[in-house]
């Protein structure tokens, strides 16, 4: 195990060296030229040429790659360019809100999800099931957009169940007051297509020779399906959960904006808006370095999983 | 200890000390409202958006401010005792310095009651031009004060700015005079004072919080700031050390029922009378707009466009919201909306006679009627020229037909030119028998998109190919700066209320910066020189008129309209005027706590 994991985490240098290159050459030659943001609405190129010396980004491009590199390698990522916050301090405060709303989200998300995807695949083929795909089908074809409006109009205004937004210092307001409408907007949204795909993971285990012997055997249906093809279609579950966990980290933007949270999502989106390049090189650097992380752990988890799996 | 015969008195007084405290909490007069958009900090000469402003605005006080009720505005005092005259011509101002105002207490006065003197107020229009501040603003006094622009140079060659050394243009005459000296006369000049970007600081608050003075904002205005959650939530509450003001009406309108409202409101008071005022930075509009539908703020300020239908079709309160007893003003603000043609640009450039006239025939065809109605709702009203209403030298009776939506002269002055179809492909094109493509660039955005999709169509329907181009605003600066483009949406708000902040934009010196369409016209340029050195007067309104005149005959600009705007406030607002210059006023609001409980106890 010792041996994999250090041959993983090796492995990851190369892909980090590409990821800050990309994010180098993005910001550097596609990104727009921030001292015009900043100089204001009259802006005069000695003025333009002061602040792009301030910024180091006057620097030939050889030293403002070294500086970044130097950034990602010591997590100092200096102040915001528009607040003249430290950018450190800028994500340390969004995470909290972000992973508020996203962790419950994903747990009662990927619950309700593999719950309903077991059921639904019970009983492939009946009218229930049918009845379900379709309900997912027009559900998925709808815009996150308009379910948030509809959903803030009517559980936030219409109906006053929930307040339309805001959010507090105090992590149980939050979850009790503040998270819920969001929360069950993000699960509702994203159960379609999750237990579109859950049930199709079970329907392929289902098809399994394994599965025709158990029962063979004589084992109960539901013996059959919590423990033969539960455990083995976990797997691929757990990818496709592994692959979303980095989004928790990142929140969703337009959540974060209509419910007034103060989380990461939408500080990227202030940050792009204002040429923030500081606040947006940490936010993605660091999101990838989470998500190799991620894939990692990911991995080690399939061997819990499923001991057939050895990591090599 | 409490011995035990005294305890149940004790118990008593602590009771009633906690049944006071509440009593007192509830009836803590708070106001909610939302900004359109974040804010970025609260250092006043290191800001230049419009809500970070609109906060500096209550936390500080500029010298001099815009009366309350006057309109078109008017000059006022604040921190200074009156409004200087201008002295020499116009090139000198003095300003006293109003005795006995103090900074909001602050750990770094270290425990003493802080004066505010003509030093903070020369301090800060210095920390506009340290290069180390990047100030945005930092041109309200460059080129304009003796000496202050060479400080800044050597600044930039030593790396840092001289606070100390004394220059003719800012001369601290005494504890309570500041005497600034310009280079040129200028009549407009105070107008910056009124802005919160020059706004007295202290020194050692500056230099306390150094890098972080974004946070820290100490000023002698009616409120200090007293949470803050970036971008999410702030908390102002009312500044102890301030000493408090009587409503002035001396400008208001006795036939105004809003005027006679607001007077009634709060005669007698002294102010602020809130205590406490919370602010919701929200960029999505729904949740603002219902935020304040179900109460939880009590007002709303600019009703977003795409609600507008719903509170306030064709411009009245419906019934339904009059009888909660909401209140609506429609404010029209001292800003243009246009669009700004390239004036150095081979094809859609110059001043030759076929160039003005498919300058004229874009104006003419571009739908400015379905603009106003489709994207704007309605809220908005046909530009006639770039003076908007509100402003001095705003002339309500310039009017013509020169920006009217009429394809039918544009057609007709593009064939007279020969901007017509010569391959038969069914497009115009140049003269000469070039193809004739117009550019049209634009930001990212909705609304944006929109209007290119208007100009698309305009252009189609008299022959014209436009491509529009979408990019971020960023690299529209770029562009329009660098002179990359035909024809670009702008748009641009008073700093302060005089036409000249508005036909600036077209002074050719001024170019690219700030005229960055680039055009020059020498007799429009004659004039504008003339009309900066007039004091305020029916000759100068004269010269503003003629320059209007020129821009319109040679339409450097396709002028769209000036926006309306809707605020609305709860019955249980009061005081509430919106001020066409001023975000929010909120030392001039109070809040019926009576009536909020009365009506959400409903």
């Amino acid at each position: 195990m010792g041996a994999y994991l250090a041959r993983r985490l090796w492995q990851m240098v190369p892909t980090l060296a590409g990821v800050i290159a990309l994010v180098f050459v993005l910001f550097n030659w596609v990104g727009g030229d921030p001292a015009l943001i900043l100089a204001g609405k009259v802006p005069d190129p000695a003025q333009i040429e002061n602040i792009r010396r301030q910024l180091g980004i006057d620097q030939p491009w050889w030293v403002q790659l070294w500086i970044f590199v130097q950034q990602v390698f010591t997590f100092d990522f200096g102040r915001s360019w528009s607040t003249n916050q430290l950018v450190s301090d800028v994500i340390l405060s969004r995470l909290g809100p972000t992973l508020t709303i996203m962790v419950p989200m994903l747990l009662l998300e990927t619950l309700l999800a593999v719950t309903l995807a077991l059921l639904v695949a019970w009983v492939r083929g009946s009218l229930t099931d049918r009845v379900v795909m379709v309900v997912t089908t027009v559900a998925m074809s709808i815009s996150f957009l308009v379910y948030i409006i509809v959903f803030q109009w009517l559980f936030g205004y219409r109906l006053a169940w929930f307040p339309v937004q805001g959010w507090s210092e105090d992590l149980w307001t939050n979850l009790v007051k503040f998270a819920p409408l969001p929360v069950l907007l993000g699960v509702f949204v994203s159960l379609a297509p999750s237990l579109r795909l859950y049930r199709s993971f079970f329907l392929d285990e289902i098809g399994h020779d394994y599965v025709r012997t158990a029962r063979a055997k004589g084992l109960s249906e539901r013996r059959v399906m919590l423990r033969h093809v539960l455990r083995n279609a976990l797997i691929p579950i757990l990818t496709y959960v592994g692959i979303g966990l980095p989004s928790l980290f990142v929140g969703s933007f337009l959540l974060e904006m209509f419910f007034s949270i103060p989380g990461l999502g939408r500080e990227v989106i202030d940050s792009v808006n204002r040429s923030d390049f500081p606040v947006i090189k940490a936010i993605t650097v660091y999101l990838a370095v989470l998500t190799m992380l991620v894939n990692l752990l990911v991995d080690v988890l399939y061997h819990y999983a499923d001991p057939r799996v050895k990591l090599r | 200890m409490i011995d035990s015969a005294r305890l149940p008195g004790a118990l008593l007084l602590a009771a009633l000390a906690l049944l006071a405290g509440n009593t007192a909490h509830a009836e803590q007069k708070v106001l909610r409202f939302a900004f359109r958009s974040v804010e970025t900090g609260f250092d006043p000469q290191r800001v230049d958006d419009l809500y970070s402003s609109a906060v500096n605005n209550e936390i500080f006080e500029p010298l001099l401010e815009f009366d309350y009720f006057a309109r078109p505005v008017r000059l006022a005092p604040l921190a200074a005792e009156s409004v200087p005259e201008p002295e020499e011509g116009g090139s000198v101002y003095t300003f006293r310095i109003r005795r006995g105002v103090y900074f909001s207490d602050d750990p770094a006065f270290r425990g003493q009651r802080r004066e505010l003197t003509a030093r903070d107020a020369a301090y800060a229009i210095k920390r506009l031009r340290d290069p180390r501040n990047r100030a945005p603003y930092g041109w309200l006094v460059q080129d304009a004060l003796v000496g202050l622009d060479e400080l800044h140079d050597e600044a930039l060659e030593s790396g840092r700015f001289d606070y100390d050394r004394p220059i003719a243009g800012i001369e601290v005459v005494d504890r309570y005079t500041l005497r600034l000296r310009l280079k040129q006369p200028d009549y407009n000049f105070l107008y910056r004072f009124t802005m919160p970007q020059t706004a007295p600081v202290a020194r050692e608050v500056i230099e306390t919080y150094a890098e972080d003075t974004m946070a820290h904002p100490v000023g002698t205005g009616p409120f200090r700031l007293a949470e803050w959650t970036r971008r999410q939530k702030i908390v102002l509450e009312r500044n102890p050390s301030y000493r408090g003001r009587t409503l002035d009406t001396t400008w208001a309108d006795p036939g105004d029922p809003e005027h006679r409202r607001v007077i009634a409101d709060l005669r007698g008071k002294l102010l602020p009378q809130l205590d406490r005022v919370e602010i919701y930075p929200m960029d999505a509009s729904q949740p603002r707009f219902l935020a304040f539908m179900n109460g939880e703020h009590d007002l709303i300020q600019e009703v977003p466009v795409t609600f507008i239908n719903q509170v306030a079709p064709g411009g009245r309160l419906l019934p339904s919201l009059e009888a909660r007893g909401i209140r609506m003003q429609r404010v029209v603000p001292p800003e243009i909306t246009y669009y700004s043609f390239n004036m150095e640009h081979p094809v859609i450039g110059g001043y030759t006679p076929e160039k003005v006239a498919l300058r004229r025939a874009l104006v003419l065809a571009h739908d400015v009627d379905s603009e106003i109605a489709v994207l704007y709702k309605g809220q908005g009203q046909l530009a006639y020229g770039p003076v908007p209403p509100g402003v001095v030298g705003y002339d309500p009776d310039f009017r013509h037909h020169e920006q009217d939506y009429d394809p039918a002269r544009a057609v007709a002055l593009l064939d007279l030119y020969g901007w017509v179809d010569h391959d038969g492909d069914g497009w115009r094109d140049r003269p000469d028998g070039q193809p004739l493509v117009i550019d049209y660039l634009h930001s990212t955005g909705a609304t944006a998109r929109e209007a290119a999709g208007l100009w698309e169509k305009s252009m189609r329907r008299i022959g014209i190919r436009l491509v529009a181009r979408g990019v971020q605003f960023s690299d529209q600066l770029r562009d329009r700066k660098a002179g990359k483009y035909m024809i670009a949406a702008a748009a641009w708000a008073a700093d302060w209320p005089d036409a000249q902040n508005f036909l600036a934009l077209l002074y050719g010196p001024n170019a690219p910066e700030l005229n960055d369409n680039r055009f020059r016209l020498e007799a429009y340029d004659r004039l504008y020189e003339r009309a900066a050195m007039m004091p305020d007067s029916p000759e100068r309104n004269r010269l503003y008129r003629e320059m209007s005149r020129l821009a319109i005959a040679y339409a450097p600009w396709r002028l769209s309209e000036y926006l309306v705007w809707t605020h609305l406030s709860y019955p249980w607002v009061l005081g509430y005027l919106k001020h066409p210059i001023y975000h929010t006023r909120l030392e001039y609001l109070d809040v019926d706590v009576a009536t909020r409980a009365a009506a959400q106890a409903r």
